[in-house]
């Protein structure tokens, strides 16, 4: 199985923030983006506050990769998660997306090379949180 | 209401990694991100009504809501404003009387009406926002929640327009109205509203 990260929504650490606070600050969600923007120190602290129990602050960011992977790797990765989707492309390769709170709990269920990988991705593009840590230790 | 197309992933990235994709197959693996901003809590109900969808919505747990006739949505219908008013301020009164006496926020806002402004993010694949486009930009849907389906749409159209041009109504997309003995009747017209150059 190969993985590569071909695309992914921008700023995915500042949109987790953006989630976070929108629920109970008051003030409005655009604003609030545009504040946390370039407060990078300020999204690191409140993305370090994000419990795993909360997973759907994650949903909106999607991370997209082509995937080099035989049919039986596919039906593996498909039975065990409903979450991630998957186009072909050709024999062995895939076009592979999910919304980040899918990812993170694939990679939270199951350790495994594939699982690590998207883990991989996911601390590239988000190295902030914790929610992957016992994966790590 | 302000809407604002926060984030997406890049379709012409993709589509020119994967041509041999066409954009119907891409759809599932693009994400738009949108700032809905003071909606009524009446158009956020059917906003989650779209399962296959993401949001992250201002709690009525946490947040007091202060100076509640001044955040309600007025729906055009109501001839008697000032009855409207009354009402908002009456629920308004209960709701402060409740949360002066220690009653939680979240118990409080059982009073609260649904023309209660709210805001929220939400996020869509590209599959899942064609659909919401099909049904909530359609003449049948809902007032508010039709207006908000179409400042989303222009501003996918501004974003993206080689893949949004060919989202609207399920008629504009589909040549044909899906709706039944319930057709509003005026397909061409809304067809030729949606259309790229049209009257918009």
């Amino acid at each position: 199985m190969r993985l590569e990260l071909v695309a992914h929504t921008p700023n995915v650490e500042t949109m987790i923030a953006t989630s976070m606070l929108t629920t109970t600050s008051g003030a409005q969600p655009g604003t609030l983006y545009d504040r946390l923007i370039n407060r990078p120190g300020k999204v690191k602290e409140v993305v370090g506050r994000a419990e795993v129990q909360h997973g759907n602050i994650l949903e909106h960011n999607r991370l997209v990769w082509l995937l080099e992977a035989t049919d039986s790797e596919v039906l593996e990765a498909t039975l065990d998660t409903s979450y991630l989707t998957f186009t072909r492309l050709d024999e062995n390769r895939w076009l592979l997306s999910g919304n980040l709170r899918a990812v993170v709990e694939y990679a939270q269920k199951k350790k495994t090379p594939f699982t690590d990988a998207l883990a991989a991705s996911v601390k590239s593009v988000a190295p902030d949180i914790r929610f992957l840590e016992h994966e790590e230790s | 209401m302000n809407v604002r197309l926060l984030a997406l992933t890049p379709y012409d990235l993709l589509r020119d990694r994967f041509p041999m994709l066409g954009w119907r197959q891409l759809l599932p693996h693009l994400s738009y991100t949108f700032a809905v901003e003071k909606v009524s809590r009446a158009c956020s109900h059917q906003m989650v009504r779209h399962r296959v969808a993401s949001f992250s919505q201002q709690s009525q747990r946490y947040i007091t809501v202060k100076r509640l006739k001044e955040c309600v949505v007025t729906p055009p219908t109501v001839d008697d404003m000032e009855a409207f008013r009354g009402l908002v301020e009456e629920a308004s009164e209960a709701y402060q009387t409740l949360v002066d006496a220690g009653v939680p926020k979240e118990d409080a806002r059982f009073v609260l009406p649904n023309a209660t402004e709210t805001s929220l993010l939400m996020t869509m694949t590209g599959s899942a926002l064609f659909n919401f486009y099909g049904l909530r930009c359609c003449n049948r849907a809902q007032w508010e929640i039709r207006g908000l389906a179409d400042a989303m749409l222009a501003q996918c159209r501004d974003a993206e327009p080689e893949l949004f041009d060919n989202a609207g109504p399920y008629c504009y997309m589909l040549g044909y109205c899906p709706e039944g003995r319930f057709t509003c009747g005026g397909m061409a017209e809304a067809v030729e509203r949606y259309t790229p150059g049209g009257r918009g």
